[in-house]
């Protein structure tokens, strides 16, 4: 997190920020009852549907991370003349937990509902 | 742009309803095998795993469903003033466009508009020569 002294000299833009958020989060509450489909539909018990949603949230994360983040930061960093950081997410969230992990407790109990529902479907 | 991504999530998601109705059919088959052998009881009950194809099938399905809704998400924007700003008085309008090609609804324009339109910058005589050029003119536009 910057310092006060540092949002004072590189302000940044609250609406950007919003937008930036409402749009992982919304992919990421669409992507999570998916899994639960997934889920259900594989018969994962316990442990393992939680690994399957972990392991699938972040693969969405990083999907995200190499449509609409590397392209731009890249470019932005080609610009000031230096090679950008690998995963490097600065230009559009303001911590890197915010934009890998953020999103993990957002969808779980849509993750959880559709997995029960799709688990009893299938299994009926 | 965005048909691609619908179509690509249309695409998994009929896969997706595949692999589901395969799974309930192949548990639907096994619970049916497990009553017909508990009545002969001449055979021992199989396994109820997952036959391998429709979990392949699953997995594909959630990857390219993924795929379809990150390649359909609205582009990010970024939250440094001097990068926003700078792609804004670049870029103008087309910068912040949607996937659909339309200029977002929170488009705000120049962030510094109010202080360039302030009273004291604006340039009066400038104003009246136009303004008399538009009289000598007759009116028109």
């Amino acid at each position: 997190m910057p310092s006060e002294q540092e949002l004072q000299i590189s302000p940044l833009v609250p609406e950007s920020i919003q937008h930036n958020s409402k749009t992982l989060y919304n992919l990421q509450s669409l992507t999570a009852s998916l899994f639960g489909i997934s889920a259900g539909i594989l018969g994962l018990e316990s442990y393992s549907g939680f690994l399957f949603y972990i392991v699938f949230s972040l693969l969405t994360v990083f999907l995200l991370y190499v449509v609409r983040v590397a392209p731009a930061s890249s470019s932005v960093a080609l610009s000031k003349g230096g090679a950008s950081k690998p995963l490097d997410t600065s230009s559009y969230f303001r911590t890197p937990f915010e934009f890998w992990a953020g999103g993990l407790m957002n969808g779980l109990a849509g993750f959880i509902l559709t997995w029960t529902l799709f688990y009893g479907l299938v299994r009926a | 742009m965005t048909w691609i991504s619908k179509t690509i999530t249309v695409l998994g998601g009929i896969l997706l309803a595949h692999a589901c109705y395969s799974a309930q059919e192949h548990s639907s088959l096994q619970s049916f095998r497990a009553a017909a052998a508990s009545l002969t009881s001449s055979s021992t009950l199989t396994a109820t795993t997952l036959p391998v194809d429709i979990a392949i099938e699953t997995i594909v399905a959630t990857f390219i469903i993924v795929l379809g809704l990150v390649s359909g998400t609205r582009p990010l924007r970024p939250i440094q003033w001097r990068v926003w700003a700078g792609k804004l008085e670049r870029e103008g309008a087309e910068g912040f466009v949607d996937n659909e090609g339309e200029v977002n609804k929170d488009y705000v324009g120049n962030p510094f508009k109010n202080l360039e339109m302030r009273p004291g910058f604006v340039d009066v005589r400038r104003q009246r020569r136009e303004f008399a050029e538009w009289v000598k003119g007759g009116g028109e536009k």
